[in-house]
């Protein structure tokens, strides 16, 4: 039956891989996002832990990187949607609902080119790699709305249940940055403010 | 003494490097054997909604070919659609449908000389 089934699905696996990468954009994108705000809102404190929790948002970007790349690129061999490699790069211009694709398109140029100046920040500048850094939220939500608009799963139960266990948490914690406010980190004035001894300095 | 002082330090250090690449590099397996995981199960529920039937686009658009083929009772529209739209809107699926019936409305006369030519 499987075999019958298989044999059925075969035309449609571009289509299923890059629905498949769309979602394991999403939710690692969310978990991204959380540990980058963890990370951002830990301040000074736990330096092994801020370094493991660093290793981790990287490593979570990067495979977002991959998963947004393949969503888009499997869509390549589909001969149904047949799109160009125009239509997948070029937001707003694809015929298959321009407004919600175009939307996506443009986040995950985002989303890389601000997760990758991460290897350029020296460059760029501290500050102001870390101010641009946080368009990545903006560009993280747009991702969600673009799943929600023109995603085949996006009435799913999985896919909703998915979206809001990854997504939730991550809000919730950028609501909470947002609140707090995005210039103040905690931990930072108490660095300052406080004579620096070598006891710690080591910590 | 300060030898000995400034070699521990520095094998204090070389170890602590050593642990802490030793932490990423794990961290990094860890999210990518994640990362695979999570697209496997996410292919493995689209697959089983396609092969089970339940497809949120294939179920859709297979009402819709039924639409065309009822209501058109035309072979070429029933034909049209090879492989029902994945994500494709409403808008997009209907688009065939009423375009189609026009060249026919067109090509219909057509024959009505060819017969009438040959009687």
């Amino acid at each position: 039956m499987i075999a019958v089934g298989a044999a059925s699905v075969g035309p449609h696996i571009f289509w299923i891989t890059s629905r498949a990468a769309g979602m394991a954009a999403l939710v690692l994108s969310s978990a991204s996002v959380g540990a980058g705000l963890l990370i951002s809102g830990q301040g000074g404190s736990g330096k092994g832990l801020r370094g493991d929790a660093r290793a981790f948002h990287e490593a979570l970007s990067l495979a977002t990187l991959v998963a947004i790349a393949l969503h888009g690129a499997s869509l390549l061999g589909d001969h149904f949607l047949h799109p160009t490699l125009l239509d997948i790069s070029v937001p707003f211009t694809g015929g298959y609902r321009p407004f919600w694709t175009g939307i996506g398109i443009a986040a995950g140029w985002a989303l890389a080119s601000l997760g990758l100046s991460y290897y350029a920040r020296s460059r760029i500048g501290p500050t102001r790699w870390r101010t641009l850094h946080r368009l990545t939220a903006v560009f993280w939500i747009l991702a969600i709305v673009h799943s929600l608009g023109s995603g085949t799963d996006a009435g799913q139960p999985w896919f909703l249940i998915a979206l809001a266990l990854s997504a939730v948490p991550a809000l919730i914690l950028l609501l909470g940055r947002l609140s707090r406010g995005y210039g103040e980190r905690p931990g930072t004035p108490a660095r300052v403010t406080e004579p620096r001894s070598p006891v710690r300095a080591g910590r | 003494m300060d030898d000995l002082h400034r070699l521990e330090a520095k094998g204090l250090a070389r170890a602590k490097i050593r642990s802490k690449r030793r932490r990423v590099s794990a961290i990094r397996r860890r999210t990518i054997r994640g990362s695979l995981a999570l697209f496997a199960i996410a292919w493995a529920i689209i697959f089983g909604q396609l092969v089970t039937g339940n497809d949120p686009a294939l179920s859709r658009t297979h009402s819709t070919r039924k639409l065309v083929a009822s209501t058109h009772r035309n072979k070429q529209a029933a034909n049209a659609s090879v492989r029902p739209a994945p994500e494709s809107e409403e808008e997009n699926a209907v688009v065939p449908v009423e375009s189609e019936p026009a060249p026919e409305a067109e090509s219909a006369p057509e024959p009505e000389p060819v017969v009438t030519s040959a009687s």
